[in-house]
């Protein structure tokens, strides 16, 4: 039997196959998709009357949209550890060069690890707003434009956890990378502590955040403001497309053999 | 039968800061040939396979398989060779059939000839009764087989085997060189390096002998003399050809 030419238009097969076999490797340990849906609706209910109290000045639905848009940016490092935990394991595997000395190409194996990251991704956010919905009231202006921000985020947290998987040389230093990045995502962002609230140095540097911008698109997609959620998206979309040609740069250079730890 | 070269590497040369890996290091394997590629550890011959692969790049010095530039057309040349690494690369939450399906894919294989590809290398590897197993309960000796199986399960003109036997058992082992004398019989150019010669001389393979990153003795079992070259000064040139 002779497999067939090797010519460019069987590109779109190789992703999608790449893509199920990264679909079947996701699915063999769901623990961690499965924490990160449950703690933020467990964690929506017990901190809603907090943050409804904090900004009683503007209303239970502020309260709201803070809580679920703050626990969707700090549980969005699911996405970030889905993609740069999947990459780094494949190193260690060494699966990784197993699959590149195939006529696969990284752009195509990078493909195949985000198809089932941002599903996973999407799923999950999915699941926090309609809880919000659902259970707390929350208002959706513009369920578009809320999917515009989520998308954005989601492509710019791809990019973000495919180089930190791409440069990181352990385990121990992912989760580092994770501890402190989650912090800076999340906390600086405005996602645990309204920004108004945060003190003025942080404030100051807030922008530098992917979370801000993150938290500023989530918040006004839900109030159905258009151009503030696509200047955020905009800024997204070029924080993934800066990641991602970084790390699709870095994982075809390929690994000395003594570059994991 | 031997014939034209498939895989013509000359002068490649690879350096790690102060280490020369590879000094220009040549090589070609005819069609319908088996390479042992040996030499003590070392000498650069899994920096050779990674080259030829295109995993990493030579610092200088062409590879072309078939007609292909394999530094100009990585991705081109990749299609046309099947690579069993050294180190074992499996997927532990993935079945035996899983990973044949996906290298199958990867390599072009569809529908049919896929499903083929994978029963007829189950198959010729004792992996059938397992093919529904994910690869971190098999044994050692299995998952040298799947491993193996990977890279022989699309029939490609040029097979890169970076001692696919090490830590296999006797099966194993014997399942290997068979497919590996069929596939040369079939026309397949291969390059097979190992630490264990008596598998050299059970499958008739030709000798090439690496040292300080460079071949230095070349020629069939009978005129190269690997006692003699095992035990000599490095950087000694021998003409066994």
């Amino acid at each position: 039997m002779t497999p067939r030419e090797n010519s460019a238009w069987l590109s779109t097969e190789r992703v999608l196959f790449l893509a199920r076999h990264d679909f079947a490797l996701v699915a063999s340990e769901p623990g961690p998709v499965i924490s990160r849906v449950v703690q933020p609706l467990v964690l929506i209910l017990l901190m809603r009357p907090l943050y409804v109290a904090a900004l009683a000045k503007e209303g239970v639905q502020a309260g709201t949209a803070q809580v679920v848009t703050g626990m969707l940016v700090v549980f969005s490092l699911l996405a970030l550890s889905l993609v740069g935990t999947a990459i780094l394991t494949e190193r260690t595997w060494h699966t990784w060069d197993r699959v590149r000395a195939t006529p696969a190409r990284s752009a195509e194996m990078l493909l195949g690890k985000a198809f089932p990251a941002f599903t996973t991704f999407a799923l999950q956010q999915s699941v926090v707003i309609c809880f919000g919905v659902v259970a707390l009231g929350l208002r959706v202006s513009s369920p578009g434009l809320v999917a515009v921000a989520i998308t954005s985020w989601a492509l710019a947290l791809l990019g973000i956890g495919g180089t930190l998987g791409a440069v990181l040389r352990s385990p121990s230093e992912l989760n580092t990378a994770y501890d402190v990045g989650g912090v800076l995502l999340s906390a600086l962002g405005g996602a645990m502590v309204p920004l108004a609230s945060l003190p003025r140095w942080a404030q100051t540097i807030a922008p530098a955040s992917p979370g801000y911008w993150a938290m500023s698109a989530l918040h006004s997609a839900l109030l159905g403001q258009t151009a503030p959620t696509l200047r955020a998206a905009g800024v997204l979309l070029l924080i993934a497309a800066a990641t991602g040609t970084l790390a699709a740069w870095r994982i075809n250079r390929g690994w000395p053999r003594s570059r994991l730890l | 039968m031997i014939s034209e070269p498939v895989l013509r590497a000359d002068g490649l040369v690879k350096t790690y800061g102060p280490r020369r890996a590879l000094d220009d290091f040549t090589l070609h394997v005819a069609a319908g040939e088996i390479v042992g590629l040996v030499g003590p550890n070392g000498a650069g011959k899994t920096t050779f396979v990674e080259i030829v692969t295109g995993l990493i790049r030579a610092d200088a010095g062409t590879v072309t398989i078939g007609e292909v530039d394999a530094v100009k057309s990585p991705q081109k040349a990749r299609g046309l060779l099947g690579v069993c690494p050294q180190e074992t690369a499996l997927y532990p939450s993935i079945t035996v059939a899983g990973h044949l399906r996906l290298f199958a894919a990867l390599a072009g294989l569809r529908r049919t000839a896929l499903r083929a590809a994978i029963a007829e290398i189950a198959e010729l590897m004792a992996l059938t009764d397992v093919l529904g197993k994910p690869t971190g309960l098999l044994s050692g000796g299995q998952r040298k087989r799947v491993q193996a199986a990977t890279a022989l399960v699309a029939e490609r003109p040029l097979l890169l085997l970076d001692e696919p036997t090490v830590g296999a058992d006797p099966l194993t082992r014997s399942a290997l060189l068979d497919v590996i004398a069929a596939r040369a019989a079939a026309g397949a150019a291969i390059v097979y390096t190992t630490h264990y010669l008596p598998e050299l001389a059970e499958l008739g393979a030709t000798i090439a002998f690496a040292r300080a990153g460079r071949i230095i003795a070349r020629g069939s079992q009978g005129e190269v003399s690997m006692d003699d070259l095992f035990l000599d000064e490095p950087g000694a040139a021998h003409d066994a050809a």
